[in-house]
């Protein structure tokens, strides 16, 4: 039999769920903090004394406070000396931020990524250079917690490798590794799914707030997804769950990249929209958000083959969400990446098949929302990744960092 | 749950002409109600019966379960209804921050100066998410239609509405600015208040509604949940009253 918690694990625990408040809901007073943790005010006090006392936290006087009487003082992440740095692989770009305690954007840089064959080279060498950049314009007192990167592709859990990204050409990709080579900063990265990481920050910090069950989908070329169950994000057995995007909805339907047929995403993906719309030309010149959104901006000036388009893909869309919400029963579904064009545009579609294909207990509460932080979802999701461990255990992994 | 706003058998007539037959109407906290109809079906006309702009033949008024008497839009808007019209009203030579006080400078007794009107504009702006704008001294006459609309919707935030009313705000717009406006709308009600959107547009309609309420020929069809309706039922409520087991017989609701 185990024995219970030691003082220490509760400590390091409690530390790490009040820099996590600080972190998700900004700065916050030690009444509030004594409240929503349900602990008592002086186990706060000492709390925050030691992440204080670690350069995690700074306590300050409130800028306004619309109250007369004494303010309280407020708890607020040290934003400019403590960060992470983010990565986002896509098949379009690839973004690095610098991204400060409790979520702010402070520096980024980004780069068209040409879509072709995959050269682990072409990717980390840019990305490299982008955070040799950031770092170089710190101030000496700053210190850089984690690094992590969302990619576009299957993230083995075990080792941190790229098992498959059909829309990147890339197979059995070694990307963190090499990553964290060649940033040289003695710091591991941490490797996600891109569409699973998006969903973590919808959940956290976008539409899906409160949420404790929800779908998000994420349109990129192809169709990726996150399931969020009861809090967690449902990985499965080796990390590669949530792929909603190879869900078969029509078995004779259009060839998938993944080599099925008919999958959710050979059905509603950039390519079958495109093509749908008589605006695929093969020679890739057109493509991405920029094409998609054209085709939107095209069936709302009356253009009647990009609205048939429209109205095909989402009716597939809609099937597909019809599947999910049946199995998953979520509160909130998420159109996010060029998928919340395709929702605010084929919406009567959807909400059509929902209408006929979803049971009526799962479909009368289901929220149907378009996500919150737009093309950055997959790079805030991946700074929440970054941020993960000094969220675990602030007081060790600061220790670590500053060495 | 009891309705915010809710009407029951109005009557309206323009001289001969009754453009309003018995129409009852309810409006839910927390929600987004489409109110569509055909060109000149009454939903502009059943809009301003509600904002005391037109006063109504008969029929009952109900606001948060009490009956009450609109007769003009001070009386309308002291209850917390803000209505954004379809000629939208704002002042192009105001600037935004003038905008969303104007008729509102001297409630309460209170004087507002300058600093704080500008803070408290700003902060509406921000906690709808609102980052387009680029300074909100900016005259209103140098906004994008979907700026215009904006700021017109956040006036209604910032005055605590309790139910807001879009007449066709998003049909002047292009696809980028509409889909800001509907994520607003839909923000609008996420955060507890009662909205109704009028639109043609039945994307639009299904992307943010949680209720429809289709009006034909002055006289309301049927008010329906989105979840349980597809398109084709409600284009055929909106061109024939009637579609299956819903809609009018014989000029009367289901
Ligand atoms: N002030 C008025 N005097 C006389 N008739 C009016 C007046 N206002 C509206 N009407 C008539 O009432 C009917 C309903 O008009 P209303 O503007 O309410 O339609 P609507 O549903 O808003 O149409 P649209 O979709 O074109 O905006 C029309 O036949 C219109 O001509
Ligand atoms: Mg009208
Ligand atoms: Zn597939």
């Amino acid at each position: 039999m185990r024995a219970g918690p030691s003082q220490e694990e509760i400590r390091r625990h409690n530390l790490g769920a009040l820099l996590r408040h600080v972190h998700l809901g900004g700065p916050t007073s030690r009444a509030e903090l004594t409240s929503r943790m349900g602990l008592n005010r002086s186990t706060i006090m000492a709390l925050t004394a030691d992440l204080t006392a670690a350069g995690l936290v700074r306590e300050e006087l409130p800028r306004e406070t619309g109250r007369a009487g004494r303010p309280s003082l407020v708890v607020r992440p040290e934003s400019a000396r403590v960060y992470v740095f983010a990565l986002d692989v896509g098949v379009d770009r690839l973004v690095a931020a610098r991204v400060g305690l409790g979520g702010t954007i402070i520096d980024r840089r980004e780069a068209v990524r040409r879509r072709g064959p995959f050269s682990l080279e072409e990717v980390v060498g840019p990305l490299a250079a982008f955070a040799r950049q950031m770092h170089r314009k710190t101030r000496p007192d700053t210190v850089c917690v984690g690094v992590a990167a969302a990619f576009s592709g299957g993230v083995d859990r075990g080792d941190g490798v790229v098992r498959f990204g059909p829309n990147m050409g890339s197979v059995d990709v070694p990307f963190g590794e090499e990553m964290a080579r060649r940033l040289g900063l003695g710091l591991p990265v941490a490797v996600g799914n891109d569409a699973n990481l998006a969903a973590l920050a919808e959940h956290t910090r976008g539409v899906g707030v409160g949420c404790r069950d929800l779908v998000y989908l994420h349109g990129d070329v192809g169709v990726g997804g996150g399931v969020i169950v009861n809090g967690t994000l449902l990985g499965g057995h080796q990390g590669f769950g949530g792929e909603v995007g190879h869900m078969v909805v029509n078995p004779k339907g259009r060839s998938c990249g993944c080599g099925s047929l008919g999958c959710l995403e050979a059905e509603v993906g950039e390519r079958a929209l495109l093509e749908a719309a008589g605006r695929f030309d093969g020679s890739g010149a057109l493509v991405g958000r920029d094409a998609v959104r054209a085709v939107v901006d095209a069936a709302d000036r009356g253009d009647i083959v990009a609205q048939a388009a429209l109205s095909r893909v989402g009716d597939w869309l809609g099937l597909g969400v019809a599947n999910l919400a049946n199995i998953f029963n979520p509160e909130m579904v998420v159109f996010g990446g060029m998928l919340r064009e395709v929702y605010l545009g084929s919406a009567a579609q959807v909400r059509s098949r929902l209408a006929t294909d979803a049971l009526p207990p799962v479909r009368e509460h289901l929220r149907l929302r378009t996500s919150a932080l737009g093309d950055d979802a997959t790079l805030v999701g991946a700074a929440e990744l970054a941020f993960a461990q000094v969220l675990a255990d602030p007081l060790e992994v600061l220790a670590r960092a500053g060495s | 749950m009891t309705p915010v706003l809710e009407l029951r058998g109005i009557d309206k007539s323009f001289g001969p002409v009754q453009v309003l037959h018995d129409v009852s109407f309810s409006v839910y906290p927390g929600e987004v109600t489409a109110l569509v109809g055909d060109n000149g079906a009454g939903k502009s006309t059943l809009v301003k019966c509600v904002g005391g702009i037109h006063p109504i033949d008969s029929g009952d008024y109900l606001f948060d379960g009490k009956p009450v008497q609109v007769h003009s839009p001070r009386e309308a808007a002291a209850l917390g209804i803000e209505i954004v019209y379809q000629d939208l009203a704002l002042c192009d030579n105001l600037d935004i921050v003038q905008n969303m006080f104007l008729g509102r400078e001297h409630k309460r007794g209170l004087v507002l100066d300058e600093d704080t009107m500008e803070e408290m504009a700003a902060k509406t702006l921000e906690s709808l998410s609102v980052r387009t704008v680029k300074s909100i001294r900016q005259h209103v006459s140098s906004l994008s239609g979907g700026q215009r609309q904006t700021v017109a919707i956040a006036k209604a935030v910032l005055w605590n509405s309790k139910v807001v009313i879009l007449d066709e705000p998003t049909a002047a717009l292009g696809v980028a600015q509409t889909a800001q406006v509907l994520e607003l709308v839909r923000r609008l009600a996420d955060q507890g208040l009662a909205v109704v959107l009028i639109s043609h547009n039945m994307n639009d309609v299904f992307a943010v509604s949680d209720r429809i309420a289709a009006l034909y020929l002055g006289r309301m069809a049927a008010q329906v949940k989105t979840s349980e309706v597809t398109h084709a039922q409600v284009v055929e409520l909106i061109t024939s009253g009637r579609s299956g087991d819903l809609g009018l017989t014989n000029g009367v609701p289901a």
